[in-house]
């Protein structure tokens, strides 16, 4: 501990301390102007840049530093981590740090049975655990050469849109509250309680749902469920409408997001931006419609699209499909058909030798599984394509020029849960 | 030593203590009131937990901020983090000295209180800018900056608001203003644009929500307070509490004719009792304007940085020298 009273530069102490422990690493003493300046200042152990990126922004020009947001950051979405490079309160550049959350799902789910991989894929994306389980589901059913029973179908689709629901609802509350904004997270959590009671009562569990199988689902609906969803859908629009109320034409709000991170339809394209995000840029693209499964083909619904491509469309957007998504759910009970809900499977399923890809539209975009079955009980090769990971890839190029503020409210408009994004 | 001295001395002395008394409880009341407020607002219960209500809540957070770890980090300069949360505070606690509470009960009535309260209240932007200097924390570096940038911006509209009430009132002292009121009705009605600018300059002086940039949790984590913990940050906790107090009170003073009554009731009483009604009154007044505060609070979300540059000179500034300029033709021109 120090005890020299007069005041004195920080930077000028960090450059110091840099200095002491460039020494000790072997380097030269001074990261003089626009040259690798090492990553001590962000709390990692000093070594040479491994990438051109990795030269890129760990080089400091005058007048620069390094802030370290994350992992244990209030609004950095759980542990992601964030290296802005900024130059007062203005963003030069940004390295996402990824990993603090990895737990090796895709390995896991290399040594468990077909069956128990439902339960290693619910943690992944845990705001869209029902999405999660759906594209296994497909995958491992075109692997087995057999179909879920038509009403195991229709209760599919009836729990991933209930899951996308809930879903976009707390984007909006998130989006809110990495801009300050305090009470829509508290609606938005008052409106996902309510899904996840009826998820409960359908599946037995809150968040990690457990839900899907190998040829249907683990539980049939009965009428008392279907009651229950009724009720949910007179009152389900309030707490949205108290949130847009809010939000939607808040001077504020509108102030920060219009025009805010444009992502042009092309560049979303190229970045491999899917979902919201991508329809919020004007690209018409949605699983749903694109590529047809589940019983999506014998519903009615228009794929939504706002010309903007900001952070405030990529919020309408949501909101939309999450009204849209309403309205799914009322097709769907009006439709359901009667029947069983699970197709006669064995239980170690050991399909033939083979591969199969199955993609579903999870309310972060386009979520797919690629899986491999040499023959035996487990998979071979099981591999996720999770949408945050790949929106994220969005945001160091949509941030330099802006303020450390704006970075907030643009990585919150891609809606990343880092679950997914590390599995 | 003559007795009058000595009895200067000692109501100066007795009105000071009390005041920094009178600090702790302010602030208690009014975290405890955002605390219900917001859950009110959010359809939650809020602490219903420790006393009737959860009414002892805020107490128990004081004496939790008694009880931690006061901890310092390594390279913080320790002489300047030390001394920050004083300034603070106790930029909050002097301002308190001029608040006319009620007929009598000012701690001191003279001549320039507004030039003084306005003089004192600017004093907590050297304390946040070497809290967050002495921080070592680059957080808390951006954040002081932001502190400093925002509080000398904000305080050049807020001031240029009132001298409109100054120019009609004729007077710098806030009984002397609150007799004026008495006699013309409320400043609310002669300066209306004055008190909107007023009102939005204030919330921004004392960084409340959408203009709390200083602290700004999902951006900057805690601003200039992210290095604090114990008593320190409590100290912080405090000023910032009570200036909105002190915000609201000197808005009643100024507008909203302090210790007077509204329309129906009769607008002072004498004696004792007179007191007593003021006080009533004027904190009624007070916290209501509090309560206005929490409200924009749990319904606003925060402004960028930039914008909150841009209100301040391009909307504020030349709004608020309009109104100066207007307010000088009509006492001109009305010979008031």
């Amino acid at each position: 501990m120090t005890t020299e009273p007069q005041i004195r530069d920080p930077l000028e102490i960090e450059r110091s301390e840099e200095a002491r422990l460039r020494t000790a690493a072997g380097l030269p003493p001074v990261a003089r102007s626009g040259e690798f300046a090492g990553f001590e200042s962000v709390g990692l152990p000093d070594r040479p840049p491994q990438t051109d990126r990795e030269r890129e922004v760990y080089t400091l020009d005058e007048g620069e530093m390094l802030v370290n947001m994350g992992p244990q950051h209030p609004a950095t979405h759980g542990v992601m981590r964030l290296v802005i490079k900024v130059r007062g309160e203005i963003v030069v550049d940004i390295d996402p740090v990824l990993g603090y959350l990895h737990r090796g799902i895709e390995k896991l789910c290399e040594n468990a049975t077909y069956t128990t991989v439902m339960t290693y894929v619910d943690p992944m994306d845990y705001l869209s655990a029902m999405h999660n389980e759906h594209a296994p589901a497909i995958a491992f059913e075109k692997l087995y050469g057999i179909k879920a029973p038509r009403r195991a179908e229709y209760i599919r689709a009836l729990v991933v849109e209930l899951n996308r629901v809930f879903s976009h609802g707390l984007m909006m509350g998130f989006q809110a509250l990495d801009m300050g904004g305090l009470t829509p997270i508290l609606m938005s959590f008052i409106n996902r309680d309510e899904v996840v009671d009826l998820l409960s009562a359908i599946s037995g569990q809150r968040m990690l749902f457990n839900f899907f199988r190998v040829g249907g689902v683990n539980f049939d609906v009965n009428d008392e469920f279907i009651s229950r969803l009724s009720t949910w859908r007179a009152g389900v629009l309030k707490n949205v409408e108290m949130n847009e109320r809010i939000l939607t034409d808040n001077e504020i709000f509108r102030g920060r997001t219009i025009g805010m991170g444009v992502l042009s339809g092309k560049e979303a394209i190229s970045l491999g931006v899917t979902g919201p995000s991508l329809r919020a840029s004007g690209v018409p693209f949605d699983v749903r419609k694109a590529h047809p499964y589940c019983i999506y083909p014998e519903l009615e619904f228009d794929v939504i699209t706002q010309p903007g491509g900001d952070v405030y469309s990529r919020y309408l957007q949501r909101v939309a499909e999450l009204k849209q998504s309403i309205h799914l759910i009322d097709q769907i009970v009006d439709k359901m058909p009667h029947g069983p809900v699970q197709a006669q499977v064995p239980g170690i399923i050991r399909p033939r030798p083979g591969r199969a890809y199955a993609a579903v539209e999870s309310p972060r975009g386009l979520y797919s599984v690629y899986a491999i079955s040499d023959g035996g009980p487990n998979p071979y090769r099981f591999r996720m394509r999770d949408p945050s990971f790949i929106s994220l890839q969005a945001i160091p190029k949509l941030m330099p020029g802006r303020l450390i503020a704006d970075t907030m409210a643009v990585m919150a408009s891609f809606d990343p849960v880092m679950g997914g994004v590390d599995k | 030593m003559s007795v009058d001295l000595l009895l200067g001395v000692g109501r100066f002395v007795l009105a000071t203590t009390l005041l920094l008394l009178m600090t702790v409880p302010t602030a208690f009341i009014v975290i405890q009131m955002e605390i219900k407020v917001i859950a009110q607002m959010q359809l939650r219960y809020g602490p219903n937990r420790i006393g009737p209500w959860g009414m002892f809540q805020s107490t128990i957070h004081g004496f939790k901020f008694l009880a931690k770890e006061d901890h310092m980090p390594d390279q913080a300069d320790r002489a300047t983090f030390t001394l920050a949360p004083w300034m603070v505070y106790m930029a909050a606690a002097m301002s308190m000295l001029v608040i006319p509470f009620a007929p009598g009960v000012i701690a001191a009535d003279f001549n320039i209180g507004i030039v003084y309260f306005f003089a004192v209240i600017g004093l907590s932007v050297v304390g946040l800018l070497i809290a967050g200097w002495a921080s070592y924390n680059k957080y808390s570096l951006l954040g002081g900056l932001r502190s400093a940038a925002q509080m000398v911006s904000y305080e050049i509209p807020l001031t240029l608001s009132v001298v409109g009430v100054v120019v009609l009132g004729g007077t710098l002292n806030f009984r002397e203003l609150i007799a004026w009121q008495q006699a013309h009705g409320w400043m609310l009605l002669w300066q209306p644009i004055g008190l909107g600018i007023f009102y939005i300059a204030s919330l921004a002086e004392i960084n409340r929500t959408p203009f709390d940039m200083v602290e700004a949790d999902s951006e900057l984590v805690a601003g200039p307070f992210t290095e604090y913990s114990g008593m320190r940050f409590g100290f912080f906790f405090f000023a910032e509490y009570v200036a909105l107090f002190i915000m609201s009170g000197i808005m009643t003073a100024l507008f909203f004719g302090g210790w007077l009554a509204p329309w129906p009731f009769p607008a002072q009483l004498d004696g004792f009792a007179g007191t007593i009604y003021g006080l009533f009154w004027f904190f009624l007044k007070s916290y209501l304007f509090v309560f206005v505060a929490v409200w924009l609070r749990a319904t606003l979300p925060r402004v960028r940085v930039d914008q909150l540059m841009g209100m301040a000179w391009k909307v504020l500034l030349p709004l608020a020298m309009l109104n100066l300029i207007a307010t000088a033709g009509v006492v001109v021109w009305l010979n008031l």
